[in-house]
């Protein structure tokens, strides 16, 4: 397990440093606007309306951003865990630890898609 | 001057002999110590007046040698940098982490400077060329624009103190990990406007034991003493290998 993921690390990294951009860029832009600018009433409120957000939500680039804007995070989160547990002293249980983590976001993923069924 | 303020000040201190002692064991020290004085002064003011079987390392006491690095109360920093005054009730000083000891203060650094030459620390062209030597011979040296010495100076600012090292959380799991002052420098050497080895050196890169082992704990750049911020290097150094990684899927052998 652990020769595997060492050999899939150039992918491992590059969806991880996409979720890093997406997590803290986009995510945090859209805290902003739906968190502080609706509610100050700097962006119209009817621009997130549940219709309109639907609409945005089940187009299928809709769709697609959506599970980009899921799968990626959920990845990164993977990612951090598995750093998170070589710090504390589990670089020999990194081949289990990093695999089941992995795992668990792909799963994910794969439950998202089925969800809003691309 | 300033006023010379005297002040108390314990003092704990590793102490090891090979000779004697199984495991290391800690001294203390009760001495004056001024308010200017630096952590090393305190140091040398115990070797030369109290103990002078203390064994340290230092030289320059400027910041420049890289030699006096110890864990001040658990963090790794030069003692000839740091002021005693931000001591004010206990001081620890212990040798290194991450490193073997010798005795007392002083850590083995031979496993550190052996994993330097894994990343090729030295400028590699792809081939001994008759254009190297007509160049040469025609424009003087090899010639590069500030903005080209620019994009790899800071890289190459290190000192090799080794608190890099100490401070980092993976090689004190895997030891194995080559670590931040290495890639810092592999990286220098990638960025090189001379040197065309970047395809060997991101290879290496690749395997174990290299960038993909950094967790970004980000402990090596709030340790350096000279801001060479080991943690970007190791980051640009991931996007290094990456690419040319990619490009190897791409174009055969890699493209370069
Ligand atoms: S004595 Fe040279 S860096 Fe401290």
């Amino acid at each position: 397990m652990k020769s595997l993921l060492l050999k899939l690390e150039p992918i491992i990294w590059l969806l991880f440093g996409a979720g890093l951009s997406i997590g803290t860029m986009l995510l945090t832009g859209f805290v902003l606007i739906v968190g502080l600018a609706m509610p100050m009433g700097l962006v119209d409120a009817g621009a997130l309306d549940y219709t309109r957000a639907y609409s945005l939500g089940s187009s299928l680039l809709g769709r697609l951003v959506l599970l980009g804007l899921i799968a990626l995070p959920l990845w990164k989160g993977a990612h951090h865990l598995r750093s998170l547990s070589i710090d504390f002293r589990g670089g020999d249980r990194d081949g289990i630890v990093g695999g089941l983590l992995y795992a668990v976001a792909v799963c994910s993923v794969i439950g998202i898609v089925a969800v809003i069924r691309l | 001057m300033m006023a010379e303020e005297a002040r108390t000040l314990t003092i704990e201190i590793t102490r090891f002999d090979p000779d004697r002692d199984e495991v290391p064991k800690t001294q203390e020290y009760e001495i004056q110590v001024q308010d200017d004085w630096k952590v090393l002064d305190a140091i040398n003011y115990i070797k030369d007046e109290v103990d002078p079987s203390l064994s340290h390392r230092w030289s320059c006491r400027m910041a420049v040698c890289g030699s006096c690095g110890m864990m001040l109360n658990g963090e790794p920093k030069l003692t000839c940098k740091t002021a005693l005054s931000d001591y004010d009730s206990k001081l620890k000083i212990e040798p290194l982490a991450n490193f073997p000891i010798v005795r007392d203060l002083v850590v083995d650094m031979d496993g550190f400077m052996e994993k330097f030459r894994k990343v090729k620390p030295w400028i590699v062209r792809a081939k001994e060329r008759a254009e190297d030597m007509e160049n040469l011979s025609e424009k003087g040296t090899f010639s590069q624009s500030p903005a080209q010495l620019a994009s790899f100076k800071q890289f190459s600012m290190c000192i090799n103190c080794l608190l890099c090292y100490a401070a980092c959380p993976v090689i004190a799991n895997e030891p194995e990990f080559i670590g931040p002052a290495a890639i810092a420098l592999g990286h220098r050497y990638n960025l090189d406007t001379r040197d065309e080895g970047d395809g060997q050196r991101n290879a290496i890169f690749r395997g174990e034991g290299t960038v993909f082992s950094c967790s970004f704990a980000n402990e090596c750049s709030e340790v350096c003493p000279k801001n060479v911020d080991p943690a970007a290097a190791v980051n640009q150094a991931k996007l290094g290998a990456v690419v040319d990684w990619a490009k190897g899927l791409i174009l055969p052998r890699g493209g370069a």
